[in-house]
Order: structure tokens, then C-alpha cells, then sequence
């Protein structure tokens, strides 16, 4: 790729930078690819290790290789409802319909699925949806589906930036020129002109003090968007998985996953109770996520959890060998990273901050954001889960929008024309970036993370209620504060602390969004459950989306109307299975 | 006192600087494992004899065995950070960068060597354009079951490093070259560059450079059957290097 001389910065110029290398940032450089563009793909961390590995469940998709009555209109439906109607139907919509395809064409470059006796793809059952449709590898399904995208990108002849972080989108006007960010290694900046940018950076796990995300989690897609002037949607929901580990210390919040319910794991309070006889008798441990969750929490709020803050959940009165062979990788996780022998003994297991719903707000049919030439796909785009994803939605969600946005990022490239860089903004992007450097005293960038965590944790957790968001929001005010004057030490080579205090700045961001938008919305809806409002509230709430835009410096926080359904689509959801 | 626990790690400034050791000493907490502790060092990087140095480099992400990321010398063994708990492993720990690749920085390494074996044996699927192809061929349960295996691996590059072949004079491929061979020989569509991935393997670096030490196996962090996979496509080989001659 060309490699200009600028006097100071290493500069690159692609025809689409797609920043983020998971499933949706790799599937979109495949297609602009295919497109006959030229591409860029910047990963934060090493190529082939981003967060979609740690996806074990399946690809959601109406195959109806294992039950024949499935279809993308039963499919729909069921996203629809889990989302609580909130979803963009459109999206789920386009999801339901193209999802099979993506399946096969993965098949097609070389990713393994169990198979069932006749040879086809194998799909598993899993909560929300109506029919067997996860397909799947064992329970290392994002794993296959990392390698498989990524040794066909590395085929095609894709550039990969990896640990490099993108810290401005850079502008002309309105629209997209490029994006400036550094080499986490060298600490040297980098200027990446393109036309268009795709953001696939994921979530925003890394707010909070007990997630499953890992440490690449800090929503910088979103923030930097937001800087950029694109909208965010329904950043108030956010999706606490049931089970986490919460102990020892070092792996708490780690995914233990739905399948140990769903083999017969037992959860029990600190008095040996079978609590979730009060909060479902009927469904008991395999209710649903946002219920489980709820519950745990109320337990451990009332005095009743675990020691290190949980419930027990329990495997070992099913034989030894039984839980070995059902739930290998949980058995292999427990021994090597807890030294807990779960054929033996109790897990003790607490809600996980595991994924964001809401995220930049895109169209449809071409995953734009609101400001031209910028793309979103995967957990950093909104709409396609509404108020709260069903399992397995998301690998399907990473390859069906993350197709159609490289397309359309490498169609609106192909018309427009490339623009100067504006050294002003590279300028002030340098400066911001260094300025922990220069400070002669300063806080730790780690107290103010740890502090966050703590705010996010307990005031916009799984139960909000106004007093504490109010607090949470003056809490986060002075946190900006202090993040604002952070000191780092050492020097600019492959510094985390350093990384840190640029990453606190898009976490908080994105944690005032939150915040902002849970506080907004005034009824319990999927995965925000409001004390003070605890039920829905379809007059008013169920036909609006919060959207987050930023005005001057001032965060706006403005009520879009939900577009209305066609009849078609309705007369989908009012069928019955 | 609390109880502590000692970390060793050794430290490089830069590809071209000498390492040097470093020695810390935290608190010990139940269930610590190596990539928790060396967390704790960065939010306070102070050594043992009390002198303030800098966060340890080090590759990671998961946390969970999953990506193949943090894999580095343990005690002398290679391994991953994260499942690597103190409490099993004796004091002080020795934490050292993978002796094999290139330092970046601390205990970072340069394992792009693995993606150029990767391309050298064409470990893809040969299909064009991103267009829905149709179902698939049909694979039975059986097929699958022998792919499933050596599908795990999460290209940590521990057999690699483990390997005493695998060094600058031999330029020896390692083992999880060889393993992603066998997968996509096996593959329905894959099968298609069977023999020109075999040719990739023949004369230098290849699969005769092999010493059937099998460290690889030994340290492989999926119980991957590698050196069945070698000597499954070590007989391949041999195979498709008399067809050539046969043929020459």
C-alpha cells in the first residue's frame, strides 16, 4: 500500500479501514475485499485472538437441519421477543433471512461443525429460541470461526495492523477521512487514511468490576464515534449474564456457561436453599437470563449469598463421569483455572456483565452510522438485539452485518474521492495522548479504573433505581476529573499504564451514556430492570429508542420514535410457533 | 506477615537491549495464577527490594485458556499464563519470554512465523468469492471426529518452542504446521491442494526434520494428538513424493 513520507507520522492510505479484527471486523474485510478495495484491518491485540474466540455456544440460524419446521420468520420472531420488541425489525429481519447462508459459506472456506448422523450441520437448542438452530463445534465455536475468517483474509491479502490502537477518527467536514492512533508497542502514532472506516471494536465489559469480557473491552468503537458525531442507541441496555465465576479473585467474572443449568446444575443460597423456587417455580434454574440474574443478585443483596458475593451452583450429585463427558471444557476451566474439581463439589457463580445491546446507531440494509462514511457491525452497532440478545445471535449478528458493511463501506469508497488529512486534529489527538507524560503529579490510571468499575458495578448494575444513577452520574463527573489528570510513568514503549489512561477516556464516555440513557428510560424492559418502574410501559417506552449524540461537549440524550412495522412482519409475530 | 508469594520475571526494554531480571513479591491470594499476578504489578510496579520499574509487558486476552495468547516460560516450561495457578508451581516463579521468537518487549514475542508456515502449507480452503455456494458436501460424524481434535488448536506456538528441532538451522515448520495440514487434507473441499500442502513439506523445514522427541505433545495446552498428526501426514508424504518421482 502506498506509504507517504509525511515529515512526522508514519502515514497509510487504504480505500476502507475496518478497526477491530473479531468476527464482524474480519467478515467485513473479506467483503470489501471481494469488493476490489483496498483494506486495512487494525486489531488492538494479535490477529486471531480477539474476543469472539471466547464464544462457545453456537451460531444462531434457520437451517432447519435438525428440526424441519424452522424458518428465518420463526427465527424473527423469536429475536423480536427476546429483544422485547425494541429491535430494529428490519435488522432481525435481514438476520433471520441471511444467516443460513453465512453458515454454509463459512462451511464452504473450512470451519468444522458437529455434524449430525446425515451429514449435515448439527444445531442445539439453547434459551429463547423455538427450535434446535445453534450450529456448532463443540463448545469452542467462535474459535473455528476466528480461524476460518482469518485464514481466508490472510488468503485474499488483507493488511492487518495488529496492536495498534485507533484513538480519532479524523474528519474533512462531516465526513470520514481516516483515523490517527499508535503502535502499542513502540508508542509511535500512525495516520490511516481512508474513505471509509468500519467499527467492529465490540463492548464495554471492561466498566464493569465483574465481566466476561477480556481487557480489549472498553467501547472505544462506540466513544469514538460519539467524538466523530455519529448517534448511539439504547446504550441502556446491558446484558448481565447469569453465571460468572466471582472466585478466586483472578478469573472473577469468567463465563460458566447455560449448559450446566441445562445438565442439571443446581443454585443454592448460603443456607443450602433452592432459591429460584420463589422467583420461578416453574422454570426454576433454566428461566430465563435476565431472570436468573436478577434473582442471584437478590439473594446475595438479602444477606443470603456465597461467601465471596454469589450463589452456589452445584453438578457434583451427577456421577463424576457424566459431568466430565457433558461439560468438558467447564470441567478442564474449573480445574486449571480454580483448582475446584467440579464433579466434587459446588461452583460458586454471580451475574457477569457480558454484552452490550445497545451501541452506534446504523440503517438496515447497509450498517452506515449517522455521519458519512462510517460503518458499525457486530456489539458495537445497535438494534439487532433490541433490549436483550438471545444466545447465539451474536456470531450470526458478527457475519450477517459484518458482510453488509464491508460491502457498503467498500461501494461508498469506491465513489468517494480521498481527502486531506486535517493536522489540526492530529495535532490535538498527539497532545491529549502524551499529556499523562508531562504531569509532574497525578493519579494512577488504575485507581480511577478500579474506581469506575466500582460506580458501573453497583449504581447502573443488573437493579437501578434513580437515587443511584443520580449518584452514579455526579460519581462519573468527578471521575472524568481525574482521568483528565492521570500521570503515567516510564516511557512510551509498550506501556499498559499509558494504554490505560487513553482507554479510561472512552469507558467513561460510554459509562455516561449508560447511565444517561438507564435513567431516561422509566419501566423495566429485557436487561434493564428499573426498581422503581418494574414493568413495561408500551404507551410510551415501547415506542421509543434513547439516542445518545454529543452537542458542543455536552452529552444529548434525545427520544427517536421506533419505526413502525410493516404488516407482513406483524402478522409474523402474531403467529403463534 | 501475610503470606507472599515471589515472581522472578525476566525483562527486555526493547528487541536490541539485554534482559535483566526482576523480582516481586505480592500478596498471596487464593486461586492467583500468573497473568492475575503480574495485573497486580502493573497497578503498583514496584520491584521487591522496593524500587519503582514499569507495568511487565506481555501478550494476553481471554484469560481463560481460549485465544493461545499468554503462552511464555513457566518455570522452564512453556506454557499459558492464565491457567499457570502460583499455588501449583515452586517459588520463586520463573517467568521468561519464549527463548525461540523474537523479544518484542518483556515477556512479548514475534510468533508471526506461524502465520508464514501457515501460508507456506496453504492451511486454507480454496474457494472463490463470498457468494452462499450451497449446502456443503455432506460430512459424517466419523470424519468429524477425527478432525475435531487437531481443529483445537489455538496457535499458542508452545509446540513450537518445546520442539528441540524446531530452531534457525533446521528451519523446521513444528508441529502445529503439520497438525493444520492433516486438518485441511481432511477437509471435503480442502482436500483440493492435498498434494501441493505435502510438497510444501518436503526438503527444508519440512516433516523430516522432525526428531519424534514428542515435547510437542507434551506441552500442547489442547492435548492436540500431535505426533500422530505428524506421523499420519509424514506417511502422506512419503506417499506423494514417490507419485512425483513416478511421475517426474
Amino acid at each position: 500500500m502506498v506509504n507517504e513520507k509525511n515529515d512526522k507520522y508514519e502515514t497509510h492510505e487504504y480505500d476502507v479501514l475496518i478497526i477491530g479484527a473479531g468476527g464482524a471486523g474480519l467478515r467485513a474485510a473479506i467483503e470489501a475485499l471481494a469488493e476490489g478495495v483496498r483494506v486495512a484491518v487494525v486489531s488492538k491485540s494479535l490477529l486471531g485472538k480477539a474476543h469472539t474466540v471466547m464464544a462457545e455456544g453456537g451460531i444462531a440460524a434457520a437451517m432447519a437441519n435438525v428440526d424441519k419446521a424452522d424458518s428465518w420468520r420463526t427465527h424473527f420472531r423469536d429475536t423480536m421477543r427476546g429483544g422485547k420488541l425494541l429491535n430494529n425489525w428490519r435488522m432481525a429481519q435481514l438476520h433471520a433471512q441471511e444467516a443460513p447462508d453465512r453458515v454454509r459459506e463459512l462451511e464452504q472456506w473450512g470451519a468444522l461443525f458437529d455434524r449430525t448422523a446425515d451429514g449435515d450441520i448439527l444445531q442445539r437448542a439453547f434459551g429463547g429460541h423455538s427450535f434446535k438452530r445453534l450450529c456448532h463445534v463443540g463448545d469452542r465455536t467462535g474459535l473455528e470461526m476466528i480461524r476460518t475468517l482469518q485464514d481466508r483474509g490472510v488468503t485474499m491479502g488483507f493488511d492487518v495492523f495488529m496492536e495498534c490502537t485507533i484513538i480519532r477518527l479524523l474528519k474533512d467536514g462531516n465526513r470520514i477521512t481516516g483515523a490517527f492512533g499508535y503502535w502499542r508497542e513502540q508508542g509511535r502514532f500512525v495516520i490511516i487514511k481512508a474513505k471509509a472506516v468500519v467499527m467492529a471494536t465490540g463492548g464495554i465489559g471492561k466498566a464493569y468490576r465483574v465481566t466476561s469480557n477480556s481487557w480489549e473491552y472498553t467501547g472505544d468503537g462506540m466513544a469514538l464515534a460519539y467524538e466523530a458525531g455519529a448517534e448511539l442507541q439504547d446504550m441502556e441496555f446491558v446484558q448481565f449474564h447469569p453465571t460468572g465465576m466471582v472466585w478466586p479473585p483472578g478469573v472473577q467474572g469468567i463465563l460458566v456457561t447455560e449448559a450446566v443449568r441445562g445438565e442439571g446444575g443446581t443454585l443454592r443460597n448460603k443456607l443450602g436453599e433452592r432459591f429460584m423456587e420463589k422467583y420461578d417455580p416453574k422454570r426454576m434454574e433454566l428461566s430465563t437470563r435476565d431472570v436468573v440474574a436478577r434473582s442471584i443478585y437478590t439473594e446475595v443483596r438479602e444477606g443470603r449469598g456465597s461467601e465471596h458475593g454469589g450463589a452456589f451452583l452445584d453438578i457434583s450429585h451427577k456421577p463424576p463421569e457424566y459431568v466430565k463427558t457433558k461439560l468438558p471444557s467447564m470441567y478442564h476451566q474449573f480445574k486449571e483455572l480454580a483448582d475446584v474439581d467440579i464433579t466434587k463439589g459446588p461452583m460458586e457463580v454471580g451475574p457477569t456483565c457480558h454484552y452490550m445491546m445497545g451501541g452506534i446507531r446504523v440503517e438496515a440494509e447497509t450498517a452506515q452510522a449517522s455521519i458519512p462514511g462510517l460503518f458499525a457491525a457486530g456489539e458495537a452497532a445497535a438494534g439487532l438485539h433490541g433490549a436483550n440478545r438471545l444466545g447465539g445471535n451474536s456470531l450470526s449478528d458478527l457475519l450477517v452485518f459484518g458482510r453488509r458493511a464491508g460491502q457498503a463501506a467498500a461501494e461508498y469508497a469506491k465513489k468517494a474521492v480521498s481527502a486531506n488529512v486535517d493536522p489540526a486534529q492530529v495535532a490535538e489527538a498527539e497532545r491529549e495522548m502524551l499529556a499523562p507524560f508531562d504531569r509532574g503529579d497525578g493519579e494512577n490510571p488504575y485507581s480511577v479504573h478500579r474506581d469506575l468499575q466500582e460506580v458501573m458495578q453497583n449504581l447502573v448494575g443488573i437493579f437501578r433505581i434513580e437515587e443511584d444513577m443520580l449518584k452514579a452520574l455526579a460519581e462519573l463527573e468527578k471521575l472524568k476529573q481525574r482521568a483528565a489528570h492521570v500521570r503515567v510513568e516510564g516511557s512510551r514503549l509498550f506501556n499498559p499504564g499509558w494504554h490505560l489512561s487513553r482507554d479510561l477516556k472512552s469507558m467513561l464516555m460510554v459509562s455516561e451514556a449508560v447511565a444517561h440513557s438507564a435513567l431516561a428510560r422509566k419501566e423495566s424492559r429485557g436487561a434493564h430492570s428499573r426498581i422503581d418502574f418494574p414493568n413495561l410501559e408500551e404507551q410510551v417506552w415501547g415506542r421509543q429508542h434513547n439516542v445518545i449524540s454529543c452537542e458542543g461537549n455536552q452529552m444529548k440524550l434525545q427520544q427517536v420514535p421506533v419505526k413502525p412495522m410493516p404488516d407482513d412482519l406483524k402478522q409474523i409475530l402474531a403467529e403463534d410457533k | 506477615m501475610a503470606k507472599t508469594v515471589i515472581l522472578r520475571i525476566k525483562r527486555q526494554e526493547n528487541p536490541q537491549a539485554n534482559s535483566r531480571w526482576e523480582e516481586f513479591e505480592l500478596t498471596w491470594k487464593p486461586g492467583m495464577n500468573v497473568i492475575s499476578a503480574m495485573m497486580e504489578i502493573a497497578a503498583n510496579p514496584v520491584t521487591r527490594d522496593g524500587r519503582p520499574t514499569t507495568a511487565i509487558t506481555y501478550d494476553s486476552n481471554c484469560l481463560e485458556e481460549v485465544c493461545g495468547s499468554c503462552a511464555m516460560l513457566i518455570n522452564g516450561r512453556a506454557r499459558m499464563a492464565c491457567s499457570a495457578l502460583v499455588d501449583k508451581l515452586d517459588q520463586p516463579v520463573r517467568v521468561e519470554p519464549f527463548s525461540k521468537f523474537p523479544v518484542i518487549r518483556d515477556l512479548s514475542v514475534d510468533r508471526s512465523v506461524l502465520f508464514e508456515n501457515l501460508k507456506r502449507v496453504k492451511a486454507w480452503v480454496p474457494v472463490d468469492g463470498t457468494y452462499d455456494l450451497g449446502p456443503g458436501p455432506r460430512v459424517y460424524p466419523t470424519e468429524q471426529e477425527q478432525a475435531y481434535p487437531i481443529s483445537r488448536c489455538i496457535s499458542c506456538c508452545c509446540c513450537m518452542e518445546a520442539c528441540p528441532q524446531f530452531n534457525e538451522n533446521t528451519g523446521f515448520v513444528g508441529a502445529a504446521t503439520i497438525a493444520q495440514v492433516r486438518l485441511f487434507n481432511q477437509h471435503p473441499t480442502g482436500k483440493a491442494l492435498k498434494h501441493e500442502r505435502l510438497q510444501a513439506l518436503m526438503g527444508d523445514g519440512g516433516i523430516q526434520e522432525c526428531g519424534f522427541a514428542q515435547n510437542c505433545v507434551e506441552v500442547c495446552p489442547k492435548d492436540i494428538p500431535l505426533t500422530k498428526a505428524i506421523s499420519d501426514t509424514g506417511r502422506e508424504v512419503v506417499k506423494q513424493a514417490l507419485k512425483d518421482f513416478f511421475r517426474g
